[in-house]
Protein backbone atom coordinates (compact mmCIF):
# COMPACT_ATOMS: atom_id res chain seq x y z
CA UNK A 1 0.00 0.00 0.00
CA UNK A 2 1.57 3.38 -1.07
CA UNK A 3 1.46 6.75 0.57
CA UNK A 4 -1.70 7.53 -1.85
CA UNK A 5 -3.73 4.69 -0.87
CA UNK A 6 -3.20 4.97 2.77
CA UNK A 7 -4.05 8.72 2.59
CA UNK A 8 -7.20 7.85 0.56
CA UNK A 9 -8.24 5.66 3.02
CA UNK A 10 -7.63 8.16 5.70
CA UNK A 11 -9.59 11.08 4.06
CA UNK A 12 -12.49 7.96 3.37
CA UNK A 13 -12.45 7.61 7.40
CA UNK A 14 -12.42 11.30 8.11
CA UNK A 15 -15.94 11.67 5.93
CA UNK A 16 -17.59 8.60 6.34
CA UNK A 17 -16.82 9.33 10.79
CA UNK A 18 -18.25 13.18 10.12
CA UNK A 19 -21.23 12.03 7.47
CA UNK A 20 -22.14 9.06 10.35
CA UNK A 21 -22.54 11.74 13.06
CA UNK A 22 -24.13 14.15 11.44
CA UNK A 23 -26.86 11.13 10.19
CA UNK A 24 -27.15 10.14 13.64
CA UNK A 25 -27.70 13.84 14.55
CA UNK A 26 -30.26 14.45 12.07
CA UNK A 27 -31.93 11.44 12.80
CA UNK A 28 -32.39 12.31 16.39
CA UNK A 29 -33.29 15.73 15.41
CA UNK A 30 -35.85 15.26 13.43
CA UNK A 31 -37.78 12.04 15.33
CA UNK A 32 -41.26 12.69 16.10
CA UNK A 33 -41.49 14.18 19.39
CA UNK A 34 -37.77 15.73 19.45
CA UNK A 35 -39.43 18.94 20.11
CA UNK A 36 -41.00 18.04 23.00
CA UNK A 37 -39.61 19.09 26.56
CA UNK A 38 -40.48 18.19 30.20
CA UNK A 39 -42.52 21.23 30.82
CA UNK A 40 -45.01 20.18 28.39
CA UNK A 41 -46.65 17.88 31.42
CA UNK A 42 -46.82 20.63 33.85
CA UNK A 43 -49.90 22.14 34.05
CA UNK A 44 -48.91 24.55 36.58
CA UNK A 45 -46.68 26.31 33.56
CA UNK A 46 -48.05 29.42 31.62
CA UNK A 47 -48.94 28.82 27.66
CA UNK A 48 -46.68 32.16 27.38
CA UNK A 49 -43.74 30.45 29.32
CA UNK A 50 -44.22 27.72 27.01
CA UNK A 51 -43.89 29.08 24.35
CA UNK A 52 -40.68 30.72 25.34
CA UNK A 53 -39.20 27.43 26.36
CA UNK A 54 -40.42 26.37 23.29
CA UNK A 55 -38.78 29.07 21.18
CA UNK A 56 -35.45 28.18 23.25
CA UNK A 57 -35.40 24.99 22.57
CA UNK A 58 -35.85 25.67 18.62
CA UNK A 59 -33.27 28.24 18.70
CA UNK A 60 -30.54 26.24 20.36
CA UNK A 61 -31.00 22.99 18.52
CA UNK A 62 -31.55 23.51 14.91
CA UNK A 63 -29.43 21.26 13.35
CA UNK A 64 -26.42 22.27 11.36
CA UNK A 65 -25.81 24.26 14.52
CA UNK A 66 -25.93 21.85 17.37
CA UNK A 67 -23.59 19.60 15.10
CA UNK A 68 -21.01 22.29 14.42
CA UNK A 69 -20.82 23.32 18.55
CA UNK A 70 -20.86 19.59 18.68
CA UNK A 71 -17.86 19.11 16.31
CA UNK A 72 -15.96 22.11 18.06
CA UNK A 73 -16.83 20.71 21.22
CA UNK A 74 -15.48 17.50 20.06
CA UNK A 75 -12.43 18.85 19.04
CA UNK A 76 -11.35 19.99 22.16
CA UNK A 77 -12.07 16.97 23.97
CA UNK A 78 -15.55 17.33 25.09
CA UNK A 79 -18.66 15.57 24.06
CA UNK A 80 -21.27 17.12 25.81
CA UNK A 81 -23.57 16.58 28.67
CA UNK A 82 -25.49 13.45 28.54
CA UNK A 83 -29.29 14.50 28.53
CA UNK A 84 -30.43 11.21 30.40
CA UNK A 85 -27.68 10.42 32.91
CA UNK A 86 -26.84 14.30 33.39
CA UNK A 87 -22.90 13.05 33.44
CA UNK A 88 -20.27 14.34 30.67
CA UNK A 89 -20.62 11.90 28.06
CA UNK A 90 -16.56 11.62 28.16
CA UNK A 91 -16.84 10.50 31.27
CA UNK A 92 -19.30 7.86 30.36
CA UNK A 93 -17.29 7.00 27.75
CA UNK A 94 -14.01 6.68 29.69
CA UNK A 95 -16.10 4.15 32.05
CA UNK A 96 -17.68 1.92 29.91
CA UNK A 97 -15.36 1.26 26.93
CA UNK A 98 -12.72 -0.65 28.77
CA UNK A 99 -15.59 -3.21 29.99
CA UNK A 100 -16.82 -3.53 25.88
CA UNK A 101 -13.12 -3.57 24.63
CA UNK A 102 -12.26 -6.52 27.09
CA UNK A 103 -15.33 -8.26 26.01
CA UNK A 104 -14.75 -7.45 22.82
CA UNK A 105 -11.08 -8.33 22.41
CA UNK A 106 -11.54 -11.57 24.61
CA UNK A 107 -14.68 -12.60 22.53
CA UNK A 108 -12.83 -12.21 18.88
CA UNK A 109 -9.87 -13.60 20.33
CA UNK A 110 -11.98 -16.80 21.16
CA UNK A 111 -13.98 -16.73 18.34
CA UNK A 112 -11.11 -16.85 16.25
CA UNK A 113 -9.19 -19.79 18.22
CA UNK A 114 -12.53 -22.05 17.94
CA UNK A 115 -13.02 -20.69 13.77
CA UNK A 116 -9.60 -21.71 13.41
CA UNK A 117 -9.76 -24.66 15.64
CA UNK A 118 -12.86 -26.45 14.17
CA UNK A 119 -11.55 -25.22 10.38
CA UNK A 120 -8.34 -27.21 11.47
CA UNK A 121 -10.25 -30.25 12.25
CA UNK A 122 -12.48 -29.94 9.29
CA UNK A 123 -9.50 -29.70 6.78
CA UNK A 124 -6.23 -31.54 8.13
CA UNK A 125 -8.00 -34.66 9.69
CA UNK A 126 -9.95 -35.88 6.84
CA UNK A 127 -12.13 -37.60 9.33
CA UNK A 128 -15.74 -37.54 7.95
CA UNK A 129 -16.96 -37.57 11.99
CA UNK A 130 -15.15 -34.67 12.82
CA UNK A 131 -15.93 -32.14 9.56
CA UNK A 132 -19.54 -33.46 10.55
CA UNK A 133 -19.25 -32.31 13.67
CA UNK A 134 -17.68 -28.71 13.02
CA UNK A 135 -20.61 -28.11 10.76
CA UNK A 136 -23.37 -29.35 12.96
CA UNK A 137 -21.69 -27.05 16.14
CA UNK A 138 -21.00 -24.20 13.49
CA UNK A 139 -24.61 -24.33 12.24
CA UNK A 140 -26.11 -25.14 15.39
CA UNK A 141 -24.28 -21.90 16.95
CA UNK A 142 -25.57 -19.85 13.76
CA UNK A 143 -28.75 -20.71 14.89
CA UNK A 144 -29.16 -19.30 17.94
CA UNK A 145 -29.16 -15.30 18.80
CA UNK A 146 -26.07 -14.22 20.65
CA UNK A 147 -28.40 -12.53 23.31
CA UNK A 148 -29.91 -16.07 24.46
CA UNK A 149 -26.22 -17.07 24.57
CA UNK A 150 -25.57 -14.44 26.67
CA UNK A 151 -28.24 -14.60 29.00
CA UNK A 152 -27.12 -18.88 29.31
CA UNK A 153 -23.72 -17.75 30.19
CA UNK A 154 -25.06 -15.15 32.35
CA UNK A 155 -27.38 -17.68 34.69
CA UNK A 156 -24.65 -20.31 34.65
CA UNK A 157 -22.07 -17.74 35.69
CA UNK A 158 -20.16 -18.52 32.57
CA UNK A 159 -17.62 -16.23 30.93
CA UNK A 160 -19.33 -13.58 28.65
CA UNK A 161 -16.77 -13.35 26.63
CA UNK A 162 -17.25 -17.28 25.91
CA UNK A 163 -20.71 -16.69 24.77
CA UNK A 164 -19.03 -14.28 22.53
CA UNK A 165 -16.60 -16.19 21.33
CA UNK A 166 -19.43 -18.84 20.83
CA UNK A 167 -21.56 -16.37 18.93
CA UNK A 168 -18.70 -14.92 16.90
CA UNK A 169 -16.82 -18.38 15.77
CA UNK A 170 -19.77 -20.35 13.17
CA UNK A 171 -19.62 -16.31 11.61
CA UNK A 172 -15.63 -17.16 10.84
CA UNK A 173 -15.67 -20.50 10.84
CA UNK A 174 -16.70 -20.70 6.98
CA UNK A 175 -13.97 -17.80 6.06
CA UNK A 176 -10.71 -20.12 7.73
CA UNK A 177 -12.51 -23.66 6.64
CA UNK A 178 -12.54 -21.89 3.15
CA UNK A 179 -8.56 -20.04 3.84
CA UNK A 180 -7.27 -23.20 4.81
CA UNK A 181 -8.72 -25.47 2.32
CA UNK A 182 -6.81 -23.08 -0.28
CA UNK A 183 -3.50 -23.79 1.73
CA UNK A 184 -4.26 -27.37 2.11
CA UNK A 185 -3.95 -27.53 -1.53
CA UNK A 186 -1.11 -25.74 -1.96
CA UNK A 187 1.73 -27.85 -4.44
CA UNK A 188 4.00 -26.67 -1.74
CA UNK A 189 2.53 -28.37 1.28
CA UNK A 190 1.64 -31.37 -0.81
CA UNK A 191 5.60 -31.59 -1.61
CA UNK A 192 6.28 -31.16 2.14
CA UNK A 193 3.70 -33.85 3.22
CA UNK A 194 5.20 -36.18 0.62
CA UNK A 195 9.18 -35.81 1.79
CA UNK A 196 7.95 -36.04 5.25
CA UNK A 197 7.68 -32.72 6.99
CA UNK A 198 6.68 -32.87 10.71
CA UNK A 199 3.14 -31.88 10.64
CA UNK A 200 3.70 -28.81 13.58
CA UNK A 201 6.47 -27.65 10.38
CA UNK A 202 3.61 -27.37 8.13
CA UNK A 203 1.22 -26.01 9.83
CA UNK A 204 4.04 -23.08 10.40
CA UNK A 205 5.23 -23.13 7.56
CA UNK A 206 3.03 -23.57 4.90
CA UNK A 207 0.01 -23.15 6.60
CA UNK A 208 -0.23 -19.99 9.48
CA UNK A 209 3.02 -18.54 7.69
CA UNK A 210 1.17 -17.59 4.66
CA UNK A 211 -2.06 -17.15 5.85
CA UNK A 212 -0.88 -14.15 8.09
CA UNK A 213 -2.16 -11.43 6.09
CA UNK A 214 -5.55 -12.86 5.73
CA UNK A 215 -5.85 -13.44 9.14
CA UNK A 216 -5.07 -10.46 10.24
CA UNK A 217 -7.74 -9.21 7.80
CA UNK A 218 -10.00 -11.65 9.52
CA UNK A 219 -9.06 -9.96 12.62
CA UNK A 220 -10.69 -6.57 11.49
CA UNK A 221 -14.15 -7.94 10.19
CA UNK A 222 -14.38 -10.26 13.84
CA UNK A 223 -13.91 -7.45 15.72
CA UNK A 224 -16.53 -5.63 13.74
CA UNK A 225 -19.14 -8.77 13.99
CA UNK A 226 -17.75 -8.63 17.68
CA UNK A 227 -18.96 -5.64 18.66
CA UNK A 228 -22.48 -6.07 16.77
CA UNK A 229 -22.80 -9.12 18.77
CA UNK A 230 -22.06 -7.59 22.43
CA UNK A 231 -24.26 -4.74 21.79
CA UNK A 232 -27.84 -7.49 22.52
CA UNK A 233 -25.25 -9.28 25.08
CA UNK A 234 -24.39 -6.19 27.11
CA UNK A 235 -27.75 -4.64 26.92
CA UNK A 236 -29.75 -8.17 27.91
CA UNK A 237 -27.27 -8.88 30.89
CA UNK A 238 -27.01 -5.62 32.55
CA UNK A 239 -22.74 -5.65 31.61
CA UNK A 240 -22.12 -1.60 32.13
CA UNK A 241 -20.31 -1.52 28.85
CA UNK A 242 -20.54 0.67 25.43
CA UNK A 243 -23.55 -1.69 24.23
CA UNK A 244 -25.55 -1.10 27.12
CA UNK A 245 -24.73 2.91 27.12
CA UNK A 246 -25.97 2.66 23.37
CA UNK A 247 -29.36 1.38 24.04
CA UNK A 248 -30.38 3.51 26.91
CA UNK A 249 -29.08 6.56 24.92
CA UNK A 250 -31.46 5.56 22.02
CA UNK A 251 -34.55 4.95 24.17
CA UNK A 252 -34.16 7.88 26.00
CA UNK A 253 -33.19 9.94 22.50
CA UNK A 254 -29.96 11.08 23.92
CA UNK A 255 -28.51 13.30 21.27
CA UNK A 256 -25.15 14.11 22.41
CA UNK A 257 -24.55 10.32 23.71
CA UNK A 258 -26.09 9.22 20.36
CA UNK A 259 -23.75 11.05 18.49
CA UNK A 260 -20.78 10.51 20.53
CA UNK A 261 -21.61 7.15 20.26
CA UNK A 262 -22.43 7.06 16.43
CA UNK A 263 -18.71 8.82 15.93
CA UNK A 264 -17.12 6.60 18.02
CA UNK A 265 -18.07 3.73 16.99
CA UNK A 266 -18.11 4.43 13.40
CA UNK A 267 -15.00 5.52 13.66
CA UNK A 268 -13.73 2.15 14.95
CA UNK A 269 -15.39 0.17 12.70
CA UNK A 270 -14.30 2.33 9.78
CA UNK A 271 -10.88 1.96 11.18
CA UNK A 272 -11.18 -1.58 11.54
CA UNK A 273 -12.57 -2.16 7.95
CA UNK A 274 -9.66 -0.03 6.60
CA UNK A 275 -6.87 -2.19 9.10
CA UNK A 276 -8.50 -4.88 7.21
CA UNK A 277 -8.33 -3.85 3.51
CA UNK A 278 -4.42 -2.53 3.69
CA UNK A 279 -3.55 -5.86 5.39
CA UNK A 280 -5.14 -7.96 2.91
CA UNK B 1 -26.71 -37.29 1.99
CA UNK B 2 -26.64 -33.62 1.55
CA UNK B 3 -29.63 -34.14 -0.92
CA UNK B 4 -31.62 -36.11 1.60
CA UNK B 5 -31.04 -33.49 4.39
CA UNK B 6 -31.90 -30.56 2.01
CA UNK B 7 -35.14 -32.75 1.18
CA UNK B 8 -36.04 -33.36 5.09
CA UNK B 9 -35.48 -29.60 5.65
CA UNK B 10 -37.48 -28.57 2.88
CA UNK B 11 -39.93 -30.72 4.06
CA UNK B 12 -39.60 -29.46 8.09
CA UNK B 13 -39.78 -25.33 6.60
CA UNK B 14 -43.02 -26.42 4.60
CA UNK B 15 -44.71 -27.60 7.82
CA UNK B 16 -43.57 -24.81 10.08
CA UNK B 17 -44.76 -22.35 7.38
CA UNK B 18 -47.90 -24.06 6.99
CA UNK B 19 -48.80 -24.03 10.48
CA UNK B 20 -47.79 -20.35 10.70
CA UNK B 21 -50.23 -19.37 7.48
CA UNK B 22 -52.94 -21.42 9.22
CA UNK B 23 -52.37 -20.81 13.01
CA UNK B 24 -55.82 -19.36 13.69
CA UNK B 25 -57.55 -22.65 12.66
CA UNK B 26 -54.70 -24.43 14.40
CA UNK B 27 -54.42 -22.75 17.38
CA UNK B 28 -56.57 -23.42 20.24
CA UNK B 29 -57.21 -20.38 21.59
CA UNK B 30 -56.58 -17.05 20.60
CA UNK B 31 -53.38 -15.54 21.04
CA UNK B 32 -54.52 -12.58 23.58
CA UNK B 33 -57.22 -14.58 25.62
CA UNK B 34 -56.34 -14.63 29.13
CA UNK B 35 -57.40 -17.11 31.29
CA UNK B 36 -56.85 -15.22 35.06
CA UNK B 37 -57.36 -18.31 37.08
CA UNK B 38 -54.89 -20.13 35.51
CA UNK B 39 -51.34 -18.16 34.75
CA UNK B 40 -48.28 -19.68 34.87
CA UNK B 41 -50.57 -23.24 34.36
CA UNK B 42 -48.05 -26.01 33.90
CA UNK B 43 -48.36 -27.91 30.30
CA UNK B 44 -50.85 -30.46 29.71
CA UNK B 45 -54.81 -30.46 30.32
CA UNK B 46 -56.39 -27.76 28.84
CA UNK B 47 -52.79 -26.47 28.04
CA UNK B 48 -50.59 -28.02 25.86
CA UNK B 49 -47.74 -26.17 26.55
CA UNK B 50 -48.87 -24.26 29.83
CA UNK B 51 -49.50 -20.50 30.45
CA UNK B 52 -47.91 -17.58 30.61
CA UNK B 53 -48.13 -14.91 33.74
CA UNK B 54 -51.03 -13.14 32.05
CA UNK B 55 -53.05 -16.56 31.32
CA UNK B 56 -52.25 -16.80 27.96
CA UNK B 57 -51.98 -20.07 26.15
CA UNK B 58 -48.23 -20.58 25.28
CA UNK B 59 -49.19 -23.24 22.50
CA UNK B 60 -51.42 -20.56 20.53
CA UNK B 61 -49.31 -17.98 20.76
CA UNK B 62 -46.24 -19.99 19.52
CA UNK B 63 -48.01 -20.37 16.32
CA UNK B 64 -49.34 -16.96 15.86
CA UNK B 65 -45.56 -15.58 16.74
CA UNK B 66 -44.08 -18.28 13.72
CA UNK B 67 -46.78 -16.40 11.45
CA UNK B 68 -45.88 -13.12 12.07
CA UNK B 69 -41.45 -13.77 12.63
CA UNK B 70 -41.96 -16.32 9.70
CA UNK B 71 -43.65 -14.72 6.92
CA UNK B 72 -42.46 -10.73 7.49
CA UNK B 73 -38.87 -11.24 7.27
CA UNK B 74 -39.35 -12.62 3.52
CA UNK B 75 -40.95 -9.36 3.01
CA UNK B 76 -38.52 -7.38 4.56
CA UNK B 77 -35.60 -9.26 2.99
CA UNK B 78 -37.42 -8.55 -0.54
CA UNK B 79 -37.24 -4.80 0.74
CA UNK B 80 -34.11 -4.86 1.40
CA UNK B 81 -33.20 -6.14 -1.96
CA UNK B 82 -35.62 -4.14 -3.94
CA UNK B 83 -33.78 -0.91 -2.31
CA UNK B 84 -30.31 -2.37 -2.91
CA UNK B 85 -30.53 -2.77 -6.81
CA UNK B 86 -31.00 1.07 -7.23
CA UNK B 87 -28.93 2.25 -4.51
CA UNK B 88 -26.02 -0.05 -5.54
CA UNK B 89 -24.46 2.52 -7.30
CA UNK B 90 -23.95 4.85 -4.30
CA UNK B 91 -20.61 2.92 -2.98
CA UNK B 92 -19.79 6.05 -0.19
CA UNK B 93 -23.60 5.62 1.09
CA UNK B 94 -23.15 1.99 1.35
CA UNK B 95 -19.76 2.06 2.96
CA UNK B 96 -21.43 4.46 5.38
CA UNK B 97 -24.28 2.28 6.20
CA UNK B 98 -21.78 -0.53 6.70
CA UNK B 99 -19.57 1.23 9.08
CA UNK B 100 -22.22 1.38 11.57
CA UNK B 101 -23.34 -2.64 13.60
CA UNK B 102 -26.20 -3.34 12.02
CA UNK B 103 -27.80 -3.86 15.48
CA UNK B 104 -26.84 0.03 16.62
CA UNK B 105 -28.28 1.71 13.45
CA UNK B 106 -31.63 -0.36 13.97
CA UNK B 107 -31.47 0.40 17.35
CA UNK B 108 -31.33 4.25 16.90
CA UNK B 109 -33.76 4.14 14.16
CA UNK B 110 -36.48 1.94 16.18
CA UNK B 111 -35.98 3.93 19.20
CA UNK B 112 -36.61 7.11 17.29
CA UNK B 113 -39.86 6.14 16.41
CA UNK B 114 -42.45 6.14 18.67
CA UNK B 115 -42.10 3.53 21.32
CA UNK B 116 -45.99 3.44 22.54
CA UNK B 117 -46.55 2.13 18.65
CA UNK B 118 -50.00 -0.02 18.55
CA UNK B 119 -49.04 -3.98 17.86
CA UNK B 120 -49.92 -3.51 14.17
CA UNK B 121 -47.82 -0.54 14.05
CA UNK B 122 -44.80 -2.22 16.01
CA UNK B 123 -44.67 -5.22 13.61
CA UNK B 124 -44.33 -2.84 10.33
CA UNK B 125 -41.91 -0.77 12.03
CA UNK B 126 -39.85 -3.57 13.10
CA UNK B 127 -39.87 -5.40 9.95
CA UNK B 128 -39.94 -2.53 7.89
CA UNK B 129 -37.02 -0.88 9.17
CA UNK B 130 -34.74 -3.72 8.95
CA UNK B 131 -36.05 -3.89 5.34
CA UNK B 132 -35.08 -0.23 4.69
CA UNK B 133 -31.80 -0.32 7.29
CA UNK B 134 -31.09 -3.81 5.53
CA UNK B 135 -30.13 -2.56 2.20
CA UNK B 136 -26.87 -1.88 2.49
CA UNK B 137 -25.59 -5.64 2.36
CA UNK B 138 -27.20 -6.92 -0.79
CA UNK B 139 -26.31 -3.02 -2.53
CA UNK B 140 -21.95 -4.11 -1.51
CA UNK B 141 -22.90 -7.82 -3.42
CA UNK B 142 -24.65 -6.07 -6.55
CA UNK B 143 -21.66 -3.09 -6.65
CA UNK B 144 -19.19 -5.60 -6.81
CA UNK B 145 -21.07 -7.71 -9.72
CA UNK B 146 -21.93 -3.96 -11.50
CA UNK B 147 -18.00 -3.62 -11.39
CA UNK B 148 -17.17 -6.97 -12.55
CA UNK B 149 -19.95 -6.61 -15.31
CA UNK B 150 -18.85 -3.17 -16.44
CA UNK B 151 -15.53 -4.64 -17.07
CA UNK B 152 -16.59 -7.61 -19.33
CA UNK B 153 -15.59 -8.05 -22.63
CA UNK B 154 -19.75 -9.02 -23.41
CA UNK B 155 -20.65 -5.68 -22.55
CA UNK B 156 -18.33 -4.23 -24.47
CA UNK B 157 -19.15 -6.17 -27.64
CA UNK B 158 -22.99 -5.58 -27.21
CA UNK B 159 -22.05 -1.47 -26.86
CA UNK B 160 -20.17 -1.93 -30.01
CA UNK B 161 -22.53 -3.19 -31.60
CA UNK B 162 -25.26 -0.76 -30.84
CA UNK B 163 -27.77 -1.97 -28.07
CA UNK B 164 -29.11 0.61 -26.23
CA UNK B 165 -28.86 0.80 -22.52
CA UNK B 166 -32.15 -0.23 -21.56
CA UNK B 167 -31.67 -3.08 -23.75
CA UNK B 168 -28.84 -4.19 -22.32
CA UNK B 169 -29.76 -3.57 -19.26
CA UNK B 170 -32.67 -5.66 -19.04
CA UNK B 171 -31.51 -8.51 -21.66
CA UNK B 172 -27.82 -9.05 -20.41
CA UNK B 173 -27.42 -7.34 -17.33
CA UNK B 174 -30.82 -8.09 -15.41
CA UNK B 175 -30.20 -12.61 -15.63
CA UNK B 176 -26.70 -11.53 -14.20
CA UNK B 177 -28.26 -9.36 -11.25
CA UNK B 178 -30.95 -11.77 -10.62
CA UNK B 179 -29.48 -14.82 -9.54
CA UNK B 180 -27.36 -12.57 -6.90
CA UNK B 181 -30.84 -11.23 -5.90
CA UNK B 182 -32.37 -14.24 -5.22
CA UNK B 183 -28.99 -15.71 -3.11
CA UNK B 184 -29.68 -12.04 -0.90
CA UNK B 185 -33.07 -12.43 -0.58
CA UNK B 186 -32.00 -16.02 0.71
CA UNK B 187 -29.51 -14.95 2.61
CA UNK B 188 -31.29 -12.37 4.14
CA UNK B 189 -34.46 -14.20 5.53
CA UNK B 190 -32.33 -15.95 8.42
CA UNK B 191 -30.71 -13.17 8.54
CA UNK B 192 -33.85 -10.99 9.71
CA UNK B 193 -35.41 -13.80 11.75
CA UNK B 194 -32.57 -13.39 14.17
CA UNK B 195 -32.61 -10.11 14.36
CA UNK B 196 -36.09 -9.84 15.03
CA UNK B 197 -35.56 -12.51 18.25
CA UNK B 198 -32.25 -9.57 19.35
CA UNK B 199 -34.85 -6.85 19.08
CA UNK B 200 -38.01 -8.63 21.01
CA UNK B 201 -35.19 -9.30 23.84
CA UNK B 202 -34.20 -6.02 23.80
CA UNK B 203 -37.81 -5.00 24.32
CA UNK B 204 -37.88 -3.22 20.27
CA UNK B 205 -39.22 -5.64 18.70
CA UNK B 206 -43.57 -6.65 18.18
CA UNK B 207 -45.06 -5.13 20.35
CA UNK B 208 -47.63 -7.07 23.13
CA UNK B 209 -49.68 -8.82 23.01
CA UNK B 210 -48.96 -9.96 19.13
CA UNK B 211 -46.40 -12.14 19.94
CA UNK B 212 -43.28 -12.86 18.16
CA UNK B 213 -40.57 -15.39 18.36
CA UNK B 214 -38.61 -12.31 19.60
CA UNK B 215 -40.88 -11.34 22.50
CA UNK B 216 -41.50 -15.05 23.50
CA UNK B 217 -37.85 -15.35 23.80
CA UNK B 218 -37.81 -12.11 26.28
CA UNK B 219 -39.30 -14.80 29.40
CA UNK B 220 -36.04 -16.66 28.93
CA UNK B 221 -34.47 -13.10 30.98
CA UNK B 222 -36.29 -15.11 34.10
CA UNK B 223 -34.96 -18.27 35.05
CA UNK B 224 -37.63 -19.17 37.61
CA UNK B 225 -39.72 -19.32 34.66
CA UNK B 226 -37.49 -21.79 32.98
CA UNK B 227 -37.65 -23.93 35.55
CA UNK B 228 -40.70 -24.02 36.00
CA UNK B 229 -42.18 -24.68 32.65
CA UNK B 230 -39.47 -25.85 30.25
CA UNK B 231 -41.83 -25.28 27.12
CA UNK B 232 -40.78 -21.30 27.64
CA UNK B 233 -37.94 -23.08 25.68
CA UNK B 234 -40.28 -23.92 23.05
CA UNK B 235 -39.61 -20.37 20.98
CA UNK B 236 -36.07 -20.94 21.28
CA UNK B 237 -36.32 -24.70 20.12
CA UNK B 238 -38.39 -23.77 17.02
CA UNK B 239 -36.60 -20.81 16.15
CA UNK B 240 -33.30 -22.79 16.22
CA UNK B 241 -34.88 -25.32 13.94
CA UNK B 242 -35.89 -23.34 11.25
CA UNK B 243 -32.52 -21.54 11.37
CA UNK B 244 -30.83 -24.71 10.72
CA UNK B 245 -33.16 -25.91 8.27
CA UNK B 246 -32.22 -22.73 6.59
CA UNK B 247 -28.84 -23.07 6.87
CA UNK B 248 -29.42 -25.97 5.16
CA UNK B 249 -31.36 -25.41 2.45
CA UNK B 250 -29.20 -22.53 1.77
CA UNK B 251 -26.72 -22.91 -1.07
CA UNK B 252 -24.34 -20.58 -0.83
CA UNK B 253 -24.26 -18.56 2.78
CA UNK B 254 -23.42 -14.50 1.97
CA UNK B 255 -22.36 -12.93 5.42
CA UNK B 256 -24.71 -10.76 7.07
CA UNK B 257 -23.31 -9.20 10.10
Amino acid sequence: MNARGLSRHLLQLIVIVLLGGFAAAALVRYSPGFDSIPEDLDPSISPEVLRALHAKNAVDNPLPVFYLRYLRGTLTGGFGISATLNQPVADLLRRRAPVTARLVALGTAGGILLGALFAWMAVWTRRVFLEATAYSISGLLLAVPPAVLGLAFFFTEAPLALALALALFPRLFGTIRALLDDRAASPALLAARARGVRPMAIALRYVIAPSLRQILALVGVALVLAFGSAIPIEAICGIPGIGALALQAAIGRDMPLICALALIITFFVTLAHSAGELMA
Amino acid sequence: MRTALRRFALVVLALVALAALFAPQIAPRDYSLQFREAPRAPAGGPFLMGTDDLGRDRFSRLLYATRISILLAPAAALVSVLLALPLARFTSLTTLCLSLPWIFLFIILRALLPLNASPWESILLTFGLMGVAGWAWPARVFAASLREIRQSGWLLQARAAGLSDWRISLVYVWPHLRAIAIAQFRALIPAYILSEASLGLLGLGVAEPLPSWGNLLAELQRPDAVRSNPWVLAPLALLMLVMICLEIVQPVREGVA
